[in-house]
């Protein structure tokens, strides 16, 4: 087993998620351009991408497991080790910094008893890390919790916000 | 179909090169080194490294030389302060994260990032910032990672993708973060992939064999072929204290490109080896040269020569043999051991051979036999002559069948019980001469080191027995001996190591061109 594997691995593509990626395959004209979906395929259904998740998607994709790998590393939005159930994204851009996303970020941290950027807490449940500009400075501060975007935190509604999570 | 020429003007020398060569390649012709990186003459061009950059007049930007073809009437300036303020740009660049730690580092001496920063870069940095750190990591097989020396230049990486064929390096990460990585379960355990380290422009994957043995200004140098397969590839052996601790390839399109395998490369000890023979012998004590000489001369009366000489012996040792069993009757034998190929698939007909002995061609050529059985047939009337093969691997019943026994060699013969002579000889690495490769390229290699005790090189030793037996045999070098086969042997005709340069010449009947 590799580095931060707790459980032996077992494949992703199969059943539906096979269908998935051959649908995915069909869109493009070779299977190397179907990489970056591929890989989302593999971090939505274990929630990061293992090295034998990019052993899978080589052998998938016919492409060598040290190329996936480059592709992989490359773009910080897979992970690369186990997160939390809500993986928490403050933006802490020049915008977001003047209107406190610094506050915000520590809340999380604090309400979540993560305490470290990238740590992810005890219970499992949260990561909390800063993100560049999410593209909402007119909703200072937005924060990203898995594919939702919660606008207009502030260090106060912090509590409020991790009780709605279920 | 030829190629049409271009001329142009490099740094104001006007040279004539063939149309689609680099600017970076007609600078060599034009004897201008343009500073590079990621360029590599064995590699496909990455352009990545930026270092390469030129001012080409009438050209908007400065251009990458490497992969900017030449064109009729171009001008190029490389060392005008365009160019150098680029160079100066990139190299304090690539010095943000580098740990400058050249006192430690095995690179230090033949790095490149260390020579042009001394001869182009700032002298200090305005980076104040703390640098990225991350630890070494051990690839697998030969070689050693050391991440923060990285400059990221993809030699290695587009090495094994195009060249070896088997993609297990990539760039890892983004911007100050980026590495090169290993992908998972994989390493660097192929046959050649050895020559990551000697692509490496600087000290970020290093032998781990040659690790902190030496310092690259402390080691003496000499043009040599790799005596581990048949396919002649041709290396330099670097010694120190006259021990040889490392071989390199050397560049040699028509035999191993630039490139040579790991099995050749880390197969170096046997040629410091102690227990050698450092003394003639005679009458079961150590003697002089002359009357060990006159003594094997003295075996051969009455007796046909068995001769099993070492298949990787030079064809100046195998011509003299020849002499020598032409006067006294008899033949020589020799067996080729054998291995597993393993071809590099990047370069045409490049591989490392089944047959393990350098010379079998030649030793064909000069009338020695090849067999499964070398020690076949040995009887009372024969004198088994050994030249350089190992005591260990000689059959006793050969040994105690024949007539008398004569060891020629490196290796200490006390295994091999009474001998009615023994002479020292030099290795490969301690004498001059030639071998001819599987496809018939006779090549040179020079002394690297000299040999221990009283031994002499091989053709001395021979040509002082063939004057004991009578013959005409006044040779003062090798080059003489060599001289005198080709006058002698059709394949050979015409050669000379004059000739022969450093990079070799076919046979006549090799098919052209196809001797690598």
């Amino acid at each position: 087993m590799s580095a931060h594997e707790t459980v032996p691995y077992t494949p992703v593509f199969v059943g539906k998620r096979k269908l998935d990626l051959d649908a995915i395959l069909l869109r493009y004209p070779t299977k190397q351009a179907a990489l970056l979906p591929a890989l989302w395929i593999v971090q939505e259904a274990r929630g990061w991408v293992s090295e034998a998740g990019v052993t899978e998607v080589a052998a998938a994709l016919e492409l060598s497991a040290a190329y996936v790998k480059g592709v992989l590393t490359f773009y910080t939005m897979y992970h690369q080790h186990p997160v939390g159930k809500y993986f928490i994204q403050v933006c802490t851009t020049s915008p977001c910094l003047c209107a406190g996303a610094d506050k915000v970020a520590e809340a999380f941290l604090r309400h979540t008893g993560c305490n470290e950027l990238g740590v992810t807490s005890p219970d499992g449940k949260y990561t909390v890390i800063e993100v560049e500009c999410l593209g909402a400075c007119g909703f200072a501060t937005p924060v990203q919790i898995n594919a939702d975007t919660v606008e207009n935190v502030t260090a106060d509604t912090v509590p409020q916000i991790l009780a709605g999570l279920k | 179909m030829t190629t049409p020429m271009v001329n142009l003007t490099i740094e104001g020398r006007p040279i004539s090169v063939p149309a689609g060569t680099s600017i970076l390649e007609a600078a060599k012709v034009a004897g201008v080194l343009i500073p590079h990186y990621c360029y590599h003459p064995g590699l496909p061009v990455a352009g990545v490294c930026r270092m390469c950059l030129v001012d080409v007049e009438n050209a908007p930007k400065l251009m990458p030389s490497c992969a900017t073809s030449v064109a009729e009437g171009q001008v190029v300036h490389v060392h005008n302060d365009k160019s150098l303020d680029a160079r100066k740009g990139v190299l304090e660049l690539l010095l943000i994260n580098h740990p400058l730690d050249c006192p430690i580092c095995d690179q230090s001496g033949e790095c490149e990032l260390q020579d042009y920063t001394f001869q182009e870069g700032r002298a200090d940095s305005r980076y104040r910032e703390p640098k990225r750190f991350n630890p070494v990591e051990d690839f697998g097989g030969d070689v050693m990672y050391v991440p923060n020396r990285c400059i990221l230049c993809t030699r290695c990486v587009r090495f094994m993708d195009d060249v070896h064929g088997d993609p297990v390096l990539a760039v890892a990460e983004r911007g100050d973060r980026a590495v090169i990585t290993t992908a998972p379960d994989a390493g660097l355990t192929q046959a050649w992939a050895g020559n990551v380290v000697d692509l490496c422009p600087v000290g970020a994957l290093l032998s781990k064999d040659f690790l902190n043995k030496a310092r690259a200004w402390e080691l003496d140098r000499s043009a040599s072929v790799c005596t581990g397969c048949s396919q002649g590839c041709n290396i330099v052996v670097e010694t120190r204290d006259n021990a040889v601790v490392r071989l390199k390839p050397r560049a040699n399109e028509a035999v191993n490109g630039h490139f040579m395998c790991d099995e050749g490369r880390l197969n170096y000890r046997w040629l410091n080896r102690m227990d050698r023979l450092v003394a003639p012998m005679a009458g079961g004590g150590e003697t002089e040269w002359d009357l060990a000489t006159a003594a094997v001369a003295a075996t051969f009366a009455g007796k046909k020569a068995h001769v099993v000489a070492n298949p990787s012996l030079s064809n100046e040792v195998f011509f003299l043999l020849g002499r020598i069993v032409a006067k006294a009757g008899g033949a020589i034998h020799f067996a080729v051991p054998q291995g597993s190929e393993a071809p590099l698939p990047g370069v045409e007909d490049l591989s490392l051979r089944a047959d393990r002995a350098a010379n079998a061609t030649g030793a064909e050529l000069l009338g020695a036999l090849r067999s499964d059985h070398p020690y076949a047939g040995v009887s009372g009337g024969h004198l088994l002559v050994l030249v350089d093969v190992e005591p260990s691997a000689v059959p006793a019943a050969a040994l105690s069948a024949a007539g008398a026994v004569v060891f020629i060699g490196t290796a200490d013969p006390s295994k091999l019980g009474r001998l009615a002579a023994a002479l020292p000889i030099a290795n490969v690495v301690e004498s001059d001469g030639t071998i001819t490769n599987l496809r018939g390229r006779v090549q040179r290699f020079l002394q690297a080191k000299a040999a221990p005790g009283h031994a002499r090189p091989a053709w001395y030793a021979l040509a002082d027995v063939l004057i004991a037996l009578g013959e005409k045999a006044d040779y003062h070098s090798a080059s003489e001996v060599f001289s005198a086969l080709a006058a002698a042997k059709p394949p050979f005709a015409g050669m000379s190591f004059d000739s022969l340069g450093l990079k070799g010449t076919d046979v006549a009947g090799a098919v052209a061109g196809a001797s690598r």
